[in-house]
């Protein structure tokens, strides 16, 4: 019976390191190290002398080097001088094809009736109308519906919830599903959000998309389980570590939690980068009408995805520059994607376009300072209301027409202040230096602002504080 | 071929493939990650998995798995590439996801995501380097660092202070999740047969579907043991071994489970899970219940968990909607899921509720005398306050103008044989009290409320009845 040959081993000594692993694994003592320094790479390769060489093929096992101790087969140059690799190894790195887009489909939905559903709820309706069958989560208080409503619907969509074992592991979940090219998302409330950071810059960094559902409560630390908007500091100014933005969507109704969920998707993947939706407990607990769309979403799949198939095998996801120019380039290139971003600043105004008194104010505390500016009109005071829906970018533009005739501005705030410096940046950002001095009425620690708090600050102007 | 076609025919994410880095790893000479890499690229080409396969690249020496795999690749933060595996893993359940790890990634910062992710069972497969060092960060200690071993965090040799060298096939195999976990080692041409063969089975078991493996690969890593390459085979062998045994830890034989149909995304079937109907719900107002407030009521449900005064909130919420009114619902809860406060804000609005808090509410529904006594005091002069008679013995004298109706909400329930309905006596008292909406709004809601749970619908439609025959008797 006639053996198979087997090729013997071929090196070029360019490409060793002359760490010596082969000289072990050859029976027949044909590998030596050279008595000489190799001048390309500085380092001592072997040499191979294979006439007692019985093809055995140990040695190459035993070499680290991909490109380092390899099978000759036949016709290979065996004596050789250093050639353009290319010439021997062919000039393209991979003959993997190149990807293009598979784009997503919108699909007709019947008219329905309205829904009388939570935030959450509403939420997570969005999030599966915008085509998300990828939700990973880890239960906190007092955003958990959301997800236990997606662990009860995607199962039978064929989807994916999973219960991640923290909510470092959630976002690196996402970071997995986002990177092949799939809409995902999770809830999350104030400390959980803290913990997903690390993974929000890194998603930033790796350009995926993806949507987080931060429905604030108490702080700082453990803090308490109730309402407040403290994480508007983190949300638009704290993602991580490095040059990180992220549009954050401020809903105030469960119609908006519904309907921004669906647009933070859209957006998400429109700029390659996450989406922040920052909800108030109150808000994800609160139930109210929700009409549903007449369209949802069926998810392509992007050219730059790593799905694990043949079309996307070229592409890689990662937030590495190790060059420092490479980095530097891929910074402006985020710069210029966030100045991108600047287009989809939304915000509601409400009677602000002959108000003297302008309150301004998000989410749930927006709904009270709402009712407290139609009590001050019944009162004869013209009073509106500003109301930011995406707080970065902010709304500077919209903001100085709803300011235009205002003598004072209110803002209305669970917080210590974060909504008041988003609206003291922007407006030093745009070069507005005249405008009425700021005052506020604050709440914290899970309390929001009352509609009498409010109606005392414009009609008494007399500090409130808890 | 000359070589795995798995590699890059030219490495050019390496320094832009310039020059030798084009064909060289960044590894030091004598590195086990060079070799577990070939046997990686030898096992996808041999399955012939090349364009499904996700390497996973983590942070460590081996951050730049993806400057040599021509496969889809994904680099992810320090420890967390089990998870990114599993991330990718169900958003494509064909593709064969490979988290490949270094002791520091898989066994200090990412300790989390391993081991769940091994329980979490769901198959992906893991390599894990273990060479006893921190390499990347220049030599400190890793949780694999042997007892009295130098590094430049444990410079007098890791002692007892430092703790103990963390076993981690050991560990992995003690969880019921994993179906194959072997540790197999470099330092010669026996265990590196051993080692390509564990590799490549590890990546079969998840092509098969059958579930999680973990290959924990003893390495060498010259450098920071300052030793030189063969050296440190040896120092493998005879320091490591006996702390880190070789072989097979766990193999259990599991039929082929994961299988995954593609993600559903028919309307229907979403519209019928949320439970949308395109069916108009019958009207019965004539118009809003202007007697009550111009265009926006406010109301408060009082009482302890488990009373229902969520449930009876939310069915006041659904009534005004359906009516085609806006309507707004916040629960409030004490800490404790039963038996704490449970306090409901509801506003009822012609056209939408701006303000949906109810600090000073025009109804009051109280179940209990705490609820009573913290909230009468906060409704509106002229509006209505509807108490459960059965527990509050003694109500709170409040403005004159506002009208008290208090009726046994528990009486009736427990007369009616079920406790639990007694927030649906209070809506009928509501209904008769404030006459908010015709009795059929609330009895349609009810109804649509209960149509999975038909037979209960008569009791609560009594419940109902009864809240409103005792506002009516009341009021003679």
């Amino acid at each position: 019976m006639a053996l198979k040959e087997r090729p013997k081993p071929f090196l070029l000594p360019e490409y060793c390191k002359g760490c010596g692993r082969c000289l072990d694994a050859c029976a027949k003592d044909c590998i030596h190290l050279s008595d000489q320094i190799n001048p390309l790479t500085g380092l001592v390769p072997v040499e191979l002398d294979l006439t007692n060489c019985n093809a055995c093929g140990l040695c190459m096992d035993a070499c680290p080097e991909p490109y380092g101790l390899r099978p000759a087969h036949e016709g290979e140059i065996q004596d050789f001088e250093l050639e353009d690799p290319a010439k021997i190894f062919g000039v393209k790195p991979s003959d993997a094809p190149e990807p293009v887009d598979l784009p997503s489909e919108v699909l007709p939905l019947p008219r329905t009736e309205p829904l009388v559903i939570k935030g959450t709820y509403a939420s997570a309706l969005g999030a599966l109308l915008a085509g998300c069958r990828h939700v990973y989560g880890y239960p906190i208080t007092p955003s958990t519906e959301g997800a236990e409503l997606m662990a009860k619907f995607l199962p039978k969509l064929d989807g994916t919830f999973i219960q991640a074992v923290s909510e470092v592991a959630t976002v690196n979940m996402m970071y997995g599903t986002a990177g092949a090219g799939l809409p995902t998302m999770t809830f999350t409330s104030s400390p959980g959000f803290s913990l997903m950071l690390e993974g929000v810059s890194y998603m930033i960094g790796a350009e995926l998309p993806g949507v987080f559902v931060n429905v604030m409560r108490g702080g700082p630390g453990l803090g308490n389980i109730a309402p407040e908007q403290a994480d508007i500091k983190l949300a638009c100014h704290g993602l991580g570590h490095g040059n990180t933005r992220a549009i954050v969507l401020a809903p105030a109704t469960p119609q908006e939690m519904l309907d921004l969920t669906m647009l933070a998707f859209e957006l998400s993947f429109k700029y390659r980068n996450p989406v922040i939706l920052l909800g108030d407990g109150y808000l994800g607990q609160m139930t109210g009408k929700v009409q549903l769309p007449e369209t949802m979403i069926k998810p392509g799949i992007p050219k730059w995805a790593v799905y694990g198939d043949a079309m996307h095998r070229k592409n890689v996801i990662t937030s590495i520059f190790l060059t420092e120019s490479d980095l530097e380039a891929h910074n402006v290139h985020l710069n210029a994607k966030y100045e991108a971003m600047q287009v989809e600043a939304r915000a509601e105004s409400f009677l602000c376009d002959d108000a003297e008194v302008v309150l301004i104010a998000c989410n749930t505390p927006a709904r009270t300072a709402k009712g407290a500016v139609q009590e001050l009109r019944h009162q004869g005071i013209k009073a509106g209301l500003f109301r930011p829906v995406t707080l970065w970018p902010f709304p500077v533009e919209e903001l100085k027409a709803a300011i235009h005739s205002a003598q004072r501005i209110v803002v209305v705030e669970a917080s210590a202040g974060q909504l008041e410096d988003e609206i003291r940046l922007a407006l030093s950002k745009a070069g507005v230096r005249q405008f009425p001095e700021i005052e506020n009425v604050r709440r914290m620690g899970g309390v929001l602002p009352q509609q009498s708090e409010i109606m005392t600050r414009v009609l008494g102007r007399k500090e409130v504080l808890a | 071929m000359s070589k795995a076609s798995v590699f890059y025919d030219k490495f050019e994410r390496h320094s832009h493939g310039e020059g030798l880095k084009g064909h060289a790893t960044h590894y030091c000479p004598g590195c086990g990650h060079g070799l577990a890499h070939k046997y990686l690229a030898d096992a996808i080409d041999e399955l012939g998995i090349q364009d499904r396969t996700v390497a996973i690249s983590p942070v460590g020496c081996s951050v730049f798995l993806y400057y040599y795999f021509d496969v889809g690749n994904s680099q992810a933060a320090h420890g967390r590439a089990p998870v990114v595996a599993l991330g990718h893993k169900f958003a494509n359940p064909e593709s064969v996801v490979i988290s490949y790890q270094g002791d520091g990634d898989l066994a200090s910062i990412g300790l989390a995501e391993t081991v769940a992710t091994a329980q979490l069972g769901a198959p992906i497969t893991v390599i894990f380097i273990n060479n006893a060092i921190y390499g990347m960060t220049g030599g400190q200690m890793a949780p694999t660092t042997l007892m009295g071993q130098n590094s430049t965090t444990s410079p007098s040799g890791r002692n007892e202070y430092n703790g103990q060298p963390m076993k981690m096939a050991e560990l992995i195999a003690g969880l019921d999740g994993p179906v194959y976990v072997e540790r197999v080692a470099l330092y010669d041409a026996k265990q590196r047969i051993k080692a390509k063969k564990a590799i490549q089975k590890a990546i079969k078991l998840q092509v098969e579907g059958r579930g999680y493996s973990f290959i924990e690969v003893l390495a060498e890593c010259p450098t920071h043991l300052k030793m030189d390459p063969e050296a440190t085979e040896k120092w493998v062998k005879e320091c490591m071994e006996p702390v880190y045994p070789l072989g097979v830890k766990k193999d259990v034989t599991v039929d082929p489970w994961f299988k995954r149909n593609p993600p559903c995304f028919k309307g229907e079937k979403l519209l019928s899970l949320a439970g949308a109907t395109s069916e108009h719900p019958e009207r019965f107002c004539k118009g809003f219940p202007t007697h009550l407030a111009p265009n926006d009521i406010s109301l408060k449900l009082a009482g302890s968990g488990g009373d229902g005064a969520q449930t009876a909130a939310m069915l006041i919420a659904r009534a005004s909607i359906n009516e085609g009114f806006d309507a707004t619902h916040i629960p409030s809860y004490g800490p404790e899921s039963r038996g704490g406060t449970s306090y409901a804000d509801v506003h009822v609005a012609e056209e939408e509720v701006l303000n949906p808090g109810s600090p000073d509410p025009q109804v009051l529904i109280a179940f209990n005398t705490p609820s009573l006594a913290k909230f009468g005091p906060t409704v509106r002069r002229g509006g209505f306050v509807i108490y459960d008679s059965s527990v509050v013995t003694e109500a709170p004298v409040l403005d004159p103008s506002i009208k008290m109706f208090p009726v046994p909400f528990t009486g009736i329930a427990t007369d009616l044989g079920k406790a639990v309905v007694k927030n649906i006596v209070a809506l009928g008292a509501l209904q008769a009290a404030t006459n908010i909406f015709p009795k059929d709004t609330m009895l349609t809601a009810i109804r649509v409320a209960l149509k999975d749970k038909c037979a209960l619908i008569p009791l609560n439609e009594e419940a109902f009845a009864w809240g409103i025959k005792s506002v009516e008797a009341l009021n003679q």
